[in-house]
């Protein structure tokens, strides 16, 4: 079996995972329910996708550097997402879950309507399959000759040095700083956050709007793994970072934990029906493997977890 | 020593269906303990809320210092070093005691771009405070380890560690025992002392006899006037709060008992802590008797009322009711074989919060007739229920029956759930601390519902921490200390000293 293979791609899976699930920590320690984080995922990744076709064709080259472009156009995408979903839960009171799902299916079909528009208008030729050039990889000398888990340090995306500063910034940010505290605190108790003379619904319309930012991080980081961005290539990754998060407890250094757990079952799995070369049916099976492990670790574990007291309460300063 | 520090004028304010402060104008001076009373739903919470910034005055004006503020967060009236400590807690449950405290105004440390909470320098900070007051806390423990006394220290240093001025309590002692309100009101003194004045919100009479200078009363929302402490009796003060003369003489006819309903034996009780809680309890009561279980708070007291209404599970012993076996009953089956429930905390278990008022009288007979007929709800007999409860138990709501259950005021609250449990006509009645946080009315009015019940031959358990509400109500006293009955006795042959004495531990 190809270990190597299992290692890398482990952590290519992971990693994006893990910042996606830290977006969802984000929203739900400030006590809003985040069920859309595939959404933000996917509309950030399009954002991201579509910039890179639109300056392509523009310049008729495609350098290096268009990769970090579209990382930035892809946060802001996700960010403009939780916006509105932000606006939907926290201005008009709309009901979490109900609002999640709904920028979850808005998500599917703007990108899949946008994606056929823009390519159309910009290359002539419409579709929502979009072609991304290659991202470069690097591998690091000395490290990735260790055996068994030498894997990891070889064929890295740029994605992953970006995502583990930003997830170690964000660790920082939520534990240490006194956004970080008041965060948390209005996912317990947000009176005691209105009584210390904080608005609660700013810090959770930011934290809504920093999640939209990391899902399209995830988001990015993922469409450049598949080298092509289409609306249905993201579906089930939003829910897996939820799982991971849920099993990690709404806590960014044990969701770290999960989310690798999850990336290299995936990678594992991946692997098994590489080398089994079995038929696309069975194959299919054991793509499955990541959502069923997941179903059997909430089962065994969601007993032991404490949501956020206040999750999904919204906050009214005239209720007491 | 007359300085006014704060003035209240002409201040309004409406809730739908109510107007909680009606034109009340107030001053206090500085360095006084200023008392707040008036019946459940007298507007006292709210006008207080209004001097914390937490709700804006619809008409009047507010001054501090002789100068003129508008007040719309908490954050201002920190600013003007107002301190609040509400009648519910706002504390976060999984934060430490250092971190409670820092909340909203937090220390920082630098270096370069970053800057981060500095909780080591604040817990410093509080220890000294803790030691300067007398408020004995440890800055690292998490909230919800801790007991409800010192939740309360945290408010108040919350309060003294920015440099707090004017302090409101609200309702500061009806979560305490006896001997924490004792300590208290050694603080609130001590304060005084320290040049901090002082607002007391209190249903205690007594309490404020001891501690305050001026009391104000609020009856409906307006103000009834204010007097001075000294020269005022506590009647007096009960008569002014109602509006009308209290009578609160309490008669009790002597009756023979009849059968055992309840007769429990043998009974012991975990925890989920797994620590033993109940220890080997029996305790029998009889059709018309009022049996009491006195005891200092935590001593088992509230478990043995949980395991009777099926809220904990017993590991030893039998419970049975009316000659059968309900140890393995589930809560509802108790409830239908006739058991009624006034839980402790009525917010928790007695109510659901965001239901109308309506629903939550219906709450355990909704699957009955009237309520409900062949599976559909009626909510015609529903509303009847309501305004039939409402009219004969005096519940007070903006909206009658419709009203949110989290708008009413605590007191209120108390009242629809002993309406509701009384209503169910059940042949035991179990009341654990039915009065706590009541005025003074509406307590006369529940021990007047209790023996009325106990003389149409209920049986009725009494969990009580007033030692007073003990011996007035009670038929049999069983005293409970450290999850054990250490005595059982009519209280014809047991004097308030003595039960005082066993509630301490003492055996002769
Ligand atoms: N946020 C709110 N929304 C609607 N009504 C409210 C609200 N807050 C208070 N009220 C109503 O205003 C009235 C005054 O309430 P308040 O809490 O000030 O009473 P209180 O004097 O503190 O009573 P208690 O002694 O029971 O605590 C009550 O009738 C209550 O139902
Ligand atoms: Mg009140």
């Amino acid at each position: 079996m190809n270990i190597d293979k299992i290692m890398t791609d482990g952590l290519s899976f992971s990693l994006p995972l893990f910042i996606m699930a830290i977006g969802g920590i984000y929203s739900e320690r400030s006590g809003v329910t985040m069920l859309s984080i595939e959404g933000f995922q996917g509309f950030g990744a399009f954002t991201g996708a579509i910039t890179v076709v639109i300056l392509r064709t523009a310049m008729g080259s495609s350098p290096n550097w268009l990769i970090y472009v579209a990382t930035l156009a892809s946060v802001l995408g996700g960010m403009l997402l939780a916006l509105l979903n932000a606006l939907m839960v926290i201005k008009l009171k709309s009901k979490m879950t109900i609002a999640g799902v709904v920028v979850n299916i808005l998500a599917v079909a703007l990108t899949s309507f946008l994606s056929s528009v823009i390519t159309g208008a910009v290359t002539g030729q419409a579709t929502n399959k979009i072609q991304l050039g290659v991202s470069p990889r690097y591998t690091i000398p000395y490290l990735s000759e260790i055996p068994v888990i030498g894997g990891l340090f070889q064929n890295i995306y740029p994605f992953a040095f970006i995502i583990i500063v930003v997830a170690l910034l964000a660790w920082y940010v939520l534990y240490k700083t006194s956004y970080g505290l008041r965060l948390r605190a209005g996912g317990d108790n947000p009176h005691s956050l209105d009584a210390a003379g904080v608005d609660v619904n700013k810090i959770r319309f930011s934290a809504v709007v920093l999640a939209g930012g990391f899902a399209g991080l995830g988001g990015i980081a993922f469409t450049y793994m598949m080298a092509n961005f289409s609306p249905s290539s993201y579906v089930g990754y939003g829910y897996l970072a939820i799982a991971a998060l849920i099993f990690g407890n709404w806590n960014i250094r044990t969701t770290f934990w999960t989310s690798m757990f999850f990336g290299f079952s995936r990678s594992f799995s991946d692997q098994l029906v590489n080398e089994l070369g079995m038929s696309s049916n069975y194959s299919d099976l054991f793509s499955v493997m990541p959502y069923v492990l997941t179903l059997i670790v909430l089962i065994f574990f969601s007993k032991h977890n404490r949501p956020p007291r206040a999750l999904g309460e919204h906050f009214d300063k005239g209720k007491r | 020593m007359t300085e006014t520090i704060v003035e209240l004028k002409n201040i309004t304010k409406r809730f739908p269906g109510i107007v909680a402060n009606d034109d009340v104008t107030l001053d206090i001076r500085k360095g006084e303990i200023f008392a707040l009373l008036g019946e459940n739903g007298a507007g006292k919470s709210t006008l207080m809320s209004i001097l914390f910034g937490m709700y804006e005055p619809d008409e009047g004006q507010i001054f501090v210092r002789g100068e003129k503020v508008r007040l719309t967060s908490s954050k201002d009236a920190a600013a003007l070093s107002i301190g609040m400590v509400h009648q519910h807690f706002k504390l976060v449950s999984n934060y430490t005691i250092t971190e409670n405290i820092v909340l909203g105004d937090e220390p920082l440390k630098r270096l370069g771009p970053l800057s981060w909470v500095d909780l080591k320098g604040a817990s410093e900070k509080i220890r000294s405070l803790s030691l300067e007051y007398g408020l004995e806390v440890n800055p690292d423990d998490k909230i919800e380890d801790l007991p409800v006394s010192t939740q309360q220290r945290v408010e108040i240093l919350k309060m003294l560690y920015r440099d707090a001025e004017i302090l409101i309590f609200d309702e500061p002692t009806s979560v305490l025992t006896p001997q924490e309100i004792e300590y208290l009101l050694e603080i609130m003194e001590e304060l005084r002392r320290g040049g901090k004045t002082i607002i007391l919100i209190s249903h205690k009479l007594e309490e404020i006899k001891q501690v305050a200078d001026r009391c104000a009363i609020l009856l409906h929302g307006k103000l009834v006037g204010v007097y001075d402490v000294a020269t005022t009796t506590t009647q007096r003060m009960a008569n002014l709060m109602v509006g009308k003369e209290l009578d609160f003489s309490i008669d009790k006819t002597e009756h023979d008992f009849g059968e055992v309903v309840l007769d429990v034996s043998d009974l012991t009780v975990y925890n989920e802590q797994k620590v033993k809680v109940v220890d080997n309890v029996s305790l029998k009561v009889r059709q018309g008797e009022i049996l009491a279980i006195a005891g200092v708070s935590g001593n088992g007291q509230v478990d043995i009322a949980d395991a009777i209404a099926g809220l904990q599970n017993i590991s030893a012993g039998s419970i049975s009711f009316k000659g059968e076996d309900i140890s393995r009953l589930t809560i509802k089956e108790r409830i239908t074989k006739g058991i009624s429930y006034i839980p402790e905390d009525r917010q928790k278990e007695g109510l659901i919060m965001d239901l109308t008022l309506r629903d939550n009288l219906a709450i355990k007979t909704f699957d009955r007739e009237p309520f409900s007929k062949k599976g559909i709800l009626q909510p015609e007999s529903f509303e009847q229920q309501a305004e039939d409860l409402i009219r004969r138990y005096d519940i007070r709501s903006g909206q009658g029956g419709q009203t949110l259950t989290r708008s009413m005021s605590g007191g209120n609250q108390q009242k629809a759930i002993i309406a509701r449990e009384v209503e169910l006509d059940s042949d035991l009645l179990i009341f654990v601390q039915p009065t706590r946080g009541l005025d003074v009315g509406a307590i006369a009015n529940i021990h007047q519902q209790i023996l009325e019940q106990r003389d149409l031959g209920k049986a009725i358990l009494l969990v009580s921490l007033e030692l007073d509400e003990v011996m007035a109500l009670a038929d049999t006293i069983s005293v409970a200390f450290r999850g054990q009955i250490l005595k059982t006795d009519s209280v014809h042959n047991l004097s308030k000293e003595e039960v005082g004495q066993y509630m301490m531990g003492v055996t002769q």
